[in-house]
């Protein structure tokens, strides 16, 4: 069905290639057709049709879609999005793991707009694959050091009052292949392991309240019932503040890549402790140090030493518009787009450079802006056609900005694999074509 | 009946009727949920601790635990804790924590023996999650333990013993501290235009290798779809002794078969293979795909 050869990014990057030996004056014209036929050839060949009665459409004719009848309701019971925007999938890099279970893949960022995440693009972190998980067969255990342990069924959880908030969720080996170097040759892939939905839960704080905590208890593991069975210590001082139980996410139950039926979620924090498919919460008086709290998820630094517990998801940004999937068709008028976002609050302002840093612009904030949760910036730009090394910067209402790489690598090396959040430079060329590249 | 019976009999249906009210009722603000009984508690309840706690009582030696690494893990992890493919390294990397290229092993990096018998325990092996008896738990721990020359050949692994066994990087690890960064957030002139030089980009030549070998995937359909879920973390590697997927003389065997046979056996399971690759929920049209599949594999060119 799928060409995989030639996909994605891979085609826009040959589709604009190929526009730099067109002739300027039919430029647009040709990087208009050829995306489009790069986009029916990944939907396959039942547009190729379509695409001969193209001139057809066109005005002054009518088209053919206004001379019949569609579909009707009901002939997608669950709707999906139009077979021409089929390539606006969930990507993965295979040589990352070892194999398709426990693996990763990623958002397509460029393809998007707003802030939130469509449940079916939001990025995947499996280490033991995706659990089919009956909801009548399901419940979550809370015990420890607790007056009353308890078990919750799906029904016990939704009595509970209810809490709904938007939050981005993030991996923090998010841009972990960039330390050492520019590696990766699309958004998708040196940004794509984050997300941003609305999340409908109980908060972890009622359900403690209801299972009475000891006064000597100071953490809680939470555990997945997947293969791998995921387990996380978070401190008691989270657990009470807004770490949630969700079991929906944007208005529908949970996504079984997400954790259907249960997951725990801790807003602004690395996505590793918000637990899919959450069975188990015990309450403690010390962190377990789990093989993901000790073995992964700490940061090695440059003098051997590692941080541990690093929970929080610093602030960040990358411009959306233009990178390398989206490069810059023609000169003229842009709105150059982007996302930041901060774990420890909302975004407060973020600057644009079109020099490599040395000179910035503050961008406007668009549309809702949140505490952690993505924000969408935007920047007018005329471009001239020069070459330019564009970068986003987000500063957060703790006054926290964002660091240059240089200051990221002085601080910690180049071995901490997870929480990179350095300034991100885009190079755009005469062409309009956009790549990655790292600068001093 | 007197007044004083009548009395005795109140107070004794009131205290019958609080004793059959739930718990959760008396005490939790909503009363909902269902108490937690040990024996409920007792078999989800698997997390170690640093100090030993929640280990269930048991032992296991280095000596059986060679044999059980070779035959559960070594095909992922290599007989010495090597790694095979890009599946971990579990051994050796002693003293590069501070080099270009760190290894980070149970023996370089992990601080606590604990976590590597409570990881056994919960995840491993890798296909087979929580298969595992707690005595070879005990001793495949102290084979790995072993293998990074932290115990002798001749140890005994005990539930008493564990929280001593002294890991080398146990120190080399501190609370976040972070912001650990400090931009002023400058907004003119802020370096000199002529510093300004492209470090890293990704070479003409590895985006031009990419684009053949299709660095972009999207998922596969069909067949390979079902492999790849429920086969390939065996298969591809050739885990407990399974065939490697297009290893043409280990399939011939299973071929001459034939293939409603070879069918049968993934959709019920055969030697160490549960059924179904222990995917059950796919069904039998699934299972009979990815069998197509690796046939094909097997066969072609």
């Amino acid at each position: 069905m799928f060409s995989k050869p030639g996909s994605g990014p891979a085609v826009l990057r040959k589709v604009s290639q190929e526009a730099s030996k067109v002739d300027p004056a039919q430029r647009r014209d040709f990087l208009k057709k050829g995306l489009v036929v790069a986009g029916g050839a990944l939907a396959g060949v039942q547009f190729a049709s379509t695409l001969n009665a193209a001139e057809n459409n066109l005005p002054p004719n009518l088209p053919e879609w206004s001379k019949s009848l569609g579909a009707g309701v009901i002939t997608n019971p669950y709707g999906q999005p139009s077979p021409f925007e089929s390539d606006i999938v969930r990507r993965t890099v295979p040589w990352l793991t070892a194999d398709r279970i426990a693996a990763i893949s990623f958002t397509p960022l460029a393809e998007l707009d707003g802030i939130i995440t469509p449940s079916g693009l939001v990025f995947e972190r499996y280490h033991a694959g995706v659990p089919t998980i009956n909801p009548d067969e399901y419940r979550l255990m809370l015990h420890g050091m607790v007056e009353r342990p308890l078990i919750f069924t799906i029904d016990d959880l939704r009595r509970f009052p209810s809490t709904t908030a938007i939050n981005f969720l993030e991996c923090p080996a998010n841009g972990g292949m960039e330390w050492r170097a520019a590696q990766m040759d699309a958004l998708q892939f040196t940004h794509g392991m984050i997300s941003c939905c609305e999340w409908t839960g109980v908060l972890l704080s009622t359900l403690l309240e209801e299972v009475g905590v000891k006064p000597e208890a100071k953490w809680v593991l939470a555990e997945g019932s997947d293969g791998s069975h995921m387990s996380r210590s978070i401190p008691m001082e989270k657990a009470l503040d807004d770490t949630l139980i969700v079991y929906a996410q944007n208005g529908e139950p949970l996504r079984p890549e997400q954790g259907y039926p249960v997951r725990i979620f801790n807003p602004g924090w690395e996505g590793n402790t918000s637990v899919k498919w959450l069975r188990r919460l015990e309450v403690g008086d010390k962190p377990w140090y789990h093989r993901e709290e000790t073995s992964k998820y700490t940061d090695l630094l440059a003098d051997g030493r590692a941080r541990k517990f690093s929970y929080v998801q610093e602030g960040n940004s990358v411009v959306t518009f233009p990178c390398p999937e989206k490069p810059l068709m023609q000169k003229g008028r842009y709105e150059l787009e982007g996302l930041a976002w901060s774990g420890n609050g909302k975004i407060k302002r973020v600057d644009v450079s079109f020099d490599g840093g040395v000179n910035w612009k503050q961008a406007r904030l668009k549309g809702l802006v949140l505490p952690k949760a993505l924000t969408r910036f935007s920047l007018d730009f005329t471009w001239d056609g020069s070459p330019a090394l564009i970068q986003s910067r987000s500063t957060d209402e703790t006054g926290y900005v964002q660091p240059t790489f240089t200051q990221l690598r002085e601080a910690r090396g180049n071995s901490s694999i997870y929480h990179k959040n350095a300034i991100h430079t885009w190079r755009l060329h005469a062409d309009g074509t956009v790549t990655n590249v790292q600068i001093s | 009946m007197s007044r004083l019976a009548k009395m005795v009999y109140v107070v004794f249906f009131l205290i019958a009727l609080m004793a059959a009210m739930p718990v959760t009722a008396k005490d939790g603000q909503y009363g909902i949920g269902t108490p937690a009984t040990a024996s409920e508690i007792a078999g989800w309840d698997i997390d170690i601790r640093p100090d030993g706690k929640g280990l269930p009582p048991g032992s296991g030696s280095v000596e059986d635990g060679e044999m059980m690494y070779e035959e559960k893990c070594a095909s992922c992890h290599g007989s010495f804790g090597e790694g095979v493919g890009r599946y971990p390294v579990l051994s050796g990397g002693e003293g590069t924590l501070t080099e270009e290229r760190p290894e980070k092993t149970v023996g370089s990096y992990w601080p606590y023996a604990s976590t590597l018998w409570d990881y056994i325990h919960r995840s491993m092996p890798f296909p087979q999650p929580q298969s595992m008896s707690d005595e070879e738990v005990y001793a495949i721990t102290a084979y790995v333990l072993y293998l990074n020359d932290l115990v002798e050949d001749d140890f005994v692994l005990t539930a008493d013993n564990l929280a001593s066994v002294e890991m080398p990087n146990k120190d080399g690890f501190f609370f976040d501290d972070r912001p650990d960064t400090n931009n002023t957030g400058c907004m003119k002139n802020c370096k000199d235009p002529a510093s300004v030089k492209i470090t890293s980009e990704p070479s003409i030549a590895t985006l031009q290798e990419e684009e053949s070998v299709a660095v972009v995937e999207v998922a596969p359909e069909g067949g390979e779809k079902v492999y790849q879920q429920a086969c390939l973390m065996c298969h591809g590697a050739g885990v407990a002794g399974s065939p490697i997927t297009g290893d043409a003389s280990a399939w011939s065997v299973r071929i001459a078969q034939g293939r409603e046979k070879m069918v049968s056996n993934a959709i019920n399971g055969i030697g160490v293979m549960p059924p179904k690759g222990g995917q059950i929920q796919l069904s039998d049209e699934d299972v009979a795909s990815a069998v197509d599949y690796m046939i094909k594999q097997a066969t072609q060119d």
